[in-house]
């Protein structure tokens, strides 16, 4: 139990020190999820926001789809993208194994049934009345979808939010397309898996909470963003 | 060169699903008119709206506006038409540009601060003091009060108000009605409203329209009573009111249908005037002034249920009605209609 | 409404600013060598204490990945990786002979150890290794295996076939963590029980221990318990794409004798870890 004291003690000074290795890792995470959630909310806003505002054929069944997309396994995800990145898979190529855009490719696929599903609901949860203010006010359909658009902004930003914790806190895909390599793609959550399985629970511990503090604070800059508009 | 009718409706049948919630034969508005709709939730009052006002298109029929063929979204129609739902209802944004919206649609314009804050005063608002709040920190009079003035700053041709006084407080509620009427007489916008407010519909409406199970019938001030209807002591059919009389009516079709009882008419006296005339004791609660026929309607309650009756001014004040008094309304039974 | 529009440039502006700040590190300056290695060679820190000497000597930087042996056989033979560095000395043989990989050269060694409870319930303290696993079944000791086909685990499985015993699968008293050698430890420790471990790793579990460790070194010593560590560089004929002579600088070097020298010299609580044994 002592560890986790411990573990709050080591977080603080790990951050205050610069430990070069913790600041590494903070940053391979931030870059990388940050590339992986812009990724994810500039395709799946749109292809969630059509999903939940057009009526047709396959509507359902497509939606149902989204939603158990959304249970992926990150290993299974990672084991999936390792088979296309790899020397002689179909990408290997682009010799993105190993490397930060190699995950946040992966971290994409892992992001986006959640942000097309959850834009999807957000905007089957407008109230009907906006439809009939919006049309009342004379817009022409395009006017219509777009204003629909920017009225689900706050749901369509939790579904964002909930996407970005997601991609922030998983190891399986950074694990096993990242390879957790020291200084290069070793992430927060690997050198917590790391450490861990060193049977270092202090560290582990302290890194989860520097990894907690960074989701805080991008979630504090989030609601100032949301009160202002 | 006759101006064709606002609207003109032929045909019309709505369906959501297997479910037929509206079926009108022939409807016409005149333009400048003010139309009441009167009806039990369920109606599809709220739907005649919708269709009127263009946000949906009827399954079968067409609606014509101003002579033509109009659908949603149709440019002959869309900066013409405006309508106010139920619930008051606002855009995630402030007051101003609540208001500003249909403005921008039509290309803004210099003077649009300037037009916006009419609107507002319109519906007793001050520009000053309202114009930065969001859309949450409103009270639900003030936000359909808002919700109004959006809709009279575009100055539209049509106004569809779907319940306006219905969820506000009464305050919000006068002002809302005063707007409403003086859209109509600057503008000579045609306004449609569908309303309980028995009392302000039959006060202001040049019609009014009743809706019942998605039928339309009666153009006029008929009187409406619902069933259950039963069997009464003496073998005839009709209901028993609150205050023990019985409200004697034809064979119904069925348990559920509605009674139309027109031709009612009133005396001091209460002697039934002939075999068939049935004569029901009531008190005046009401008197009502239409404004454009200049009739006199009085309100009377007999036991639970209201009866409008529609007296010419004249013989009004020659047998003096008043509310509070006692009066005797006749009607024939055999001549109830059913719906 | 201008106010709007300037406070979302401004956001968008720093917004790409940071991002911009962060493309020179996408960018690798200088040569790279990936290699795949073991999480038991990785956890004792040697790899940590090598590498910027070889970049220093060489120029090269040094990236490795560590999972378990087959995996990192797997990388190897996928070519996602130019140097394995592992210690598995039977599949490695085949990987080169199915040749997957060039050139395999020894670099060093230790050896495997038993190690379980101060308190020893099933005095097995001592004993040669065959009669120490037979002594475990009988008493049906908690026993803690790898479990992970790593080379670790291989070591483990034919050392119960050389003590003529079945391999224990389903029994209680033996648990399959699955997962890497220090937590393999800690989880005997957990259990009150024995496991198997190489010394480095014992070492640096003392280490991690500030030097007071609950499960002691018991059995020891015995030939069959070598483990020999090698680098094999991956086939260039198998892939094209492999960086065979970065891959062979590093072999050289690896081999030579200042490396070797900081092999021998590698210590933990002053302690050596591995014997360099590179012919």
């Amino acid at each position: 139990m002592e560890f986790i004291l411990d573990g709050f003690w080591q977080a603080i000074r790990l951050l205050i020190s610069g430990n070069p290795e913790t600041y590494s890792a903070i940053l391979a995470t931030v870059m990388v999820s940050s590339y992986s959630i812009v990724c994810s909310l500039l395709v799946g806003i749109p292809l969630g926001f059509c999903l939940g505002y057009y009526d047709f054929k396959g509507k359902k069944p497509i939606r149902t789809v989204v939603d158990t997309l959304m249970a992926l396994p990150t290993v299974f995800i990672g084991l999936l993208v390792y088979a296309f990145l790899t020397s002689r898979g179909p990408l290997g190529n682009f010799e993105l194994l190993f490397t930060l855009p190699g995950i946040a490719i992966g971290q994409t696929i892992l992001a986006l049934p959640i942000v097309i599903g959850l834009t999807a609901t957000a905007v089957e949860s407008m109230d009907a009345k906006l439809r009939i203010t919006i049309m009342s006010m004379g817009a022409n359909r395009r006017q219509l979808f777009v204003s629909t658009l920017w009225e689900s902004r706050h749901a369509i930003l939790a579904g964002g939010i909930a996407a970005y914790g997601r991609v922030m806190t998983e190891v399986g895909i950074s694990m096993m397309v990242g390879g957790n390599i020291k200084w290069h793609t070793r992430t927060i959550t690997t050198a917590i898996a790391l450490e861990t399985n060193k049977g270092q629970f202090g560290m582990g511990v302290a890194l989860g909470l520097v990894l907690l503090m960074i989701a805080f604070c991008v979630n504090a800059s989030v609601a100032l963003l949301r009160r202002r508009y | 060169m006759k101006t064709p009718p606002v609207y003109e409706i032929t045909n019309l049948k709505h369906s959501y699903g297997r479910q037929t919630v509206l079926s009108i034969d022939h409807l016409i508005v005149r333009p400048a008119s003010i139309v009441g709709l009167l009806g039990p939730n369920g109606s599809g009052k709220s739907t005649l709206l919708r269709l009127l006002g263009l946000i949906e298109k009827p399954t079968h029929g067409t609606v014509l506006f101003n002579g033509l063929v109009v659908e949603p979204f149709s440019d002959a129609a869309r900066f013409l038409i405006t309508m106010l739902p139920q619930e008051p209802f606002l855009m995630k944004r402030s007051v101003y540009r609540n208001v500003a919206y249909g403005l921008k649609l039509r290309g803004g314009g210099r003077d649009m601060p300037a037009r916006v804050n009419e609107a507002l005063a319109l519906v007793g608002l001050d520009g000053a003091r309202f114009a930065r709040r969001p859309w949450y920190a409103l009270s639900g009079g003030e936000a359909q009060r808002v919700a109004l003035a959006a809709r009279l700053a575009l100055k539209p041709k049509v106004l569809l108000l779907d319940e306006p006084t219905a969820s506000v407080d009464a305050a919000s509620a006068q002002l809302i009605r005063e707007a409403s009427l003086q859209a109509r007489e600057e503008l000579d916008t045609t306004l449609i409203v569908a309303s309980h407010d028995l009392q302000w519909i039959y006060e202001v409406c040049d019609e009014v329209l009743h809706l019942f199970n998605g039928r339309m019938f009666g153009i006029g001030h008929e009187n409406i009573v619902f069933g259950p209807w039963v069997e009464l002591e003496t073998g005839r059919c009709g209901k028993m009111l609150a205050d023990r009389q019985q409200l004697l009516v034809s064979s119904p079709p069925d348990h559920e249908a509605a009674a139309v009882i027109a031709e009612l008419s009133i005396s001091q006296k209460g002697t039934p005037r002939d075999a068939d005339d049935w004569v029901l004791q009531g008190t005046v609660t009401r008197l009502n002034l239409a404004r454009s026929t200049g009739k006199l309607y009085a309100t009377i309650l007999v036991g639970d249920q209201t009866f409008t009756v529609q007296q010419n001014l004249e013989p009004a004040t020659e047998q003096t009605i008043f509310p509070g008094k006692t009066v005797f309304i006749h009607y024939f039974p055999n001549q109830v209609q059913w719906i | 409404m201008i106010n709007k529009t300037k406070n979302m440039l401004l956001m968008a502006s720093i917004f790409c600013l940071t991002l911009c700040l962060a493309l020179p590190l996408w960018a690798e300056a200088g040569q790279t060598l990936l290699m795949a290695t073991t999480t038991s060679t990785d956890n004792t820190g040697l790899l940590d204490e090598l590498a910027p000497v070889f970049q220093k000597d060489t120029g090269i930087e040094l990236k490795w990945t560590a999972t378990g042996t087959g995996k990192a056989l797997k990388l190897g033979q996928n070519c996602d990786v130019d140097i394995l560095m592992v210690h598995a000395p039977a599949a490695e043989k085949k990987f080169v002979a199915d040749g997957f990989g060039s050139d395999r050269r020894e670099i060093m060694y230790n050896d495997f150890v038993i190690i379980g409870p101060q308190s020893d319930p099933a005095k097995i303290k001592g004993k040669a290794i065959k009669a120490a696993l037979q002594t475990v079944k009988a008493q049906q000791a908690p026993f803690v295996s790898r479990g992970d086909n790593s080379g670790t685990h291989k070591k483990e499985l034919s050392l119960w076939k050389a003590a003529d015993l079945p391999i224990p699968e389903k029994e209680g008293w033996y648990i399959q963590t699955g997962q890497g050698m220090l937590a393999t430890i800690n989880i005997a420790a957990e259990r009150n029980g024995y496991t198997m471990t190489d010394r480095g790793t014992y070492i640096k579990y003392e280490a991690n221990m500030g030097g007071k460790p609950p499960l002691k070194m018991l059995v020891e010593g015995d030939a069959v318990l070598l483990n020999q560590y090698s680098v094999i560089a991956i086939a260039p004929k198998h892939c094209a794409k492999a960086q065979y002579d970065l891959a062979m600088q590093f072999v050289q070097w690896i081999t030579g004798e200042k490396a070797q020298t900081q092999i021998r010299e590698f210590k933990l609580l002053n302690k050596q870890l591995f014997t360099p044994n590179a012919k």
